[in-house]
């Protein structure tokens, strides 16, 4: 369908006409909508940085293998090379015993490490294997432990299922939590538009008379609900822009001992998501919203 | 004023049909049907009246040829339209060769008479420098150039009335329908609205049908009658002729109860 651009500005302009006729409506549909998607801000922040620190703990989970004694430098590295291929294992390193007890003595034991004449780790030398997918591991470890060679495999000591669990039921509860609030803005939204709708019942049929296409008709009614849906989404956009880098300071200083769990994500990466999600759920509600009732009261 | 139509000079009755019913019933419910095997044929440039009594069945053939109302039984034919058959996507195509007056005016009440008229415009999609010339030459036509910036409820009646005769105008209909113009004025404005109405007419060859119930408008413009009963259309009386005319106003002296007594305002 070609439109003129002066009937695109007409239109528009009939719209926002439409919003100020019956502000309280307008504000109510508003406040719903900007109610529900700070809402889905919040959750969305939460279970995004979650997934990043859960995403940030699996990188240090790993398995690690040790060998009988005798088992030769090359034979480890043949496993190395298997064990590279495994789609689950994301990166296999070789831990010789000297390395192994230079990183021990520095980590634990630093100075006094100077009384250990030779390498108390002498035979240890071992693989590290780092996953893709944490969910593997036991599989992994089980594979491991069958091999020749194999004298004990160690599996990580922090697992992420209990954080990647606590994530999951936080999503279903605010996914539950939101998809009310969505329908209620989508119900709000919709009467809103019927009012306006009644209340221009005659102008509707004058241009009914005059010759308005059905699209004339319609599209300033929609055009009405996706702007309510706009400037919900706009509103908490901006709110939670303003409070995010605020409350993440605060509670990263309220718990800075546990600041090496707690990496929260930097405000762009979590807007660069955000903005475009929350925007086009607004104009989404409203559309769908103003587009039902339009069906329903607008027989044109 | 520049229509693109070719003019013709007063009423004809040898132009082309473009009204047409054939046989045409409506009835709302198993009651007496509001119209009742109507026959009708209304030539290009032609000026109708369709008159009758309150329930008569006047405002319900209007309304069908306008394709707000179909009919129970019987076809018709508006402009080359079957409206028994158009398409729901073609009636707003078909309805812009039409325009529209009302008793009550429906003028938009939050506009300006400038914005009244141009609103019908905007519905057709006209480039806004069109819009402007048009609606000036619109509001010229009815005599109300200089109140343009005017809100509509700031005007009389009669003005009210200009201002949707404009707005009717302003697309350049084939055919003017205007359902009781003047039942809301008094006897002077109304004869006023129907000299312009008369002047849309002969001035650009607009094919013009008023419904009214009032005769004595009827009688002295001289004009088509077609005048309904219980749905049925009884009389179908063609313009008297000149000499008929003069005869008839000194016979009856009609014009002199007209603005005494000859009026509804009741309806």
């Amino acid at each position: 369908m070609t439109m003129r651009i002066s009937t695109f500005f007409y239109t528009l302009w009939q719209g926002i006409r439409n919003i100020f006729r019956n502000k309280g409506y307008s504000a109510a549909s508003i406040a719903t909508i900007s109610a529900s998607l700070f809402l889905f801000g919040l959750f969305f922040s939460v279970i995004d940085n979650i997934s990043y620190m859960v995403h940030n703990a699996e990188q240090g989970v790993a398995v690690t293998v040790f060998f009988d004694d005798g088992t030769t430098t090359e034979e480890i590295n043949q496993l190395k090379i298997a064990l590279e291929e495994r789609p689950e294992v994301k990166q296999v390193v070789y831990v010789s015993a000297d390395d192994a007890w230079a990183e021990f003595s520095k980590e634990y034991l630093g100075d006094y490490a100077d009384g250990f004449t030779e390498n108390p780790l002498a035979g240890d030398d071992n693989l590290e294997i780092y996953l893709n997918d944490v969910s593997k591991q036991g599989e992994l470890v089980n594979y491991l432990e069958k091999l020749d060679n194999v004298r004990e495999v160690n599996r990580s000591e922090i697992t992420a299922d209990t954080l990647t669990g606590v994530n999951r039921l936080l999503a279903y509860m605010s996914g539950f939590i939101i998809a009310i609030l969505i329908i209620v803005s989508i119900f709000l939204i919709s009467n809103t538009v019927a009012t306006g709708i009644t209340s221009h019942k005659d102008e509707i049929n004058i241009m009914k008379y005059i010759g308005a296409t059905d699209f004339f008709v319609r599209a300033p009614y929609v055009i009405e609900g996706m702007i309510i849906g706009l400037v919900g989404a706009l509103i908490p956009l901006g709110f939670t822009y303003f409070f995010y880098n605020r409350v993440v300071g605060m509670i990263a200083d309220r718990f800075s001992m546990l600041s090496n769990i707690l990496k929260f994500m930097p405000a762009a990466d979590v807007f660069r998501y955000l903005i475009p999600i929350m925007i086009a759920l607004g104009v989404g509600i409203g559309f769908l919203g103003s587009t039902l009732t339009i069906r329903k009261h607008l027989h044109v | 004023m520049a229509w693109n139509r070719t003019e013709i000079p007063g009423p004809v009755e040898s132009g082309e049909v473009v009204i047409s019913l054939r046989d045409v019933s409506k009835r709302y419910s198993r009651e007496a049907p509001a119209v009742s095997h109507a026959n009708l044929e209304v030539h290009e440039g032609e000026f109708v009246f369709i008159t009758g009594e309150t329930g008569s069945g006047k405002s319900t053939l209007l309304k069908i040829i306008m394709h707000q109302l179909v009919p129970t039984d019987g076809t018709v034919n508006v402009l080359g339209y079957n409206l028994n058959k158009i398409r729901h996507t073609k009636i707003p195509k078909f309805r812009r060769n039409l325009g529209v007056v009302f008793q009550d005016f429906r003028l938009l009440k939050d506009r300006n008479v400038y914005e009244n008229v141009a609103f019908a415009q905007r519905i057709i999609q006209v480039p806004g420098e069109q819009i402007r010339r048009n609606v000036t030459d619109a509001l010229d036509m009815v005599g109300l150039a200089d109140k343009y910036k005017r809100q509509v409820t700031q005007l009389s009646g009669g003005e009210q009335q200009r201002v949707a005769i404009a707005r009717a105008l302003v697309n350049k209909p084939f055919i003017l329908l205007a359902d009781e113009p003047t039942g809301n004025l008094d006897a002077e404005t109304a004869w006023d609205i129907m000299q312009l109405i008369e002047r849309i007419n002969t001035q650009y060859g607009t094919t013009v049908i008023v419904v009214t119930h009032d005769r004595s408008i009827v009688d002295r413009m001289n004009k088509r009658v077609i005048e309904m009963k219980q749905g049925e259309i009884i009389r179908d009386d063609p313009a008297r002729t000149e000499e008929e005319y003069d005869e008839y106003y000194e016979d009856e002296n009609a014009y002199q109860d007209v603005d005494s007594d000859g009026y509804d305002y009741e309806n």
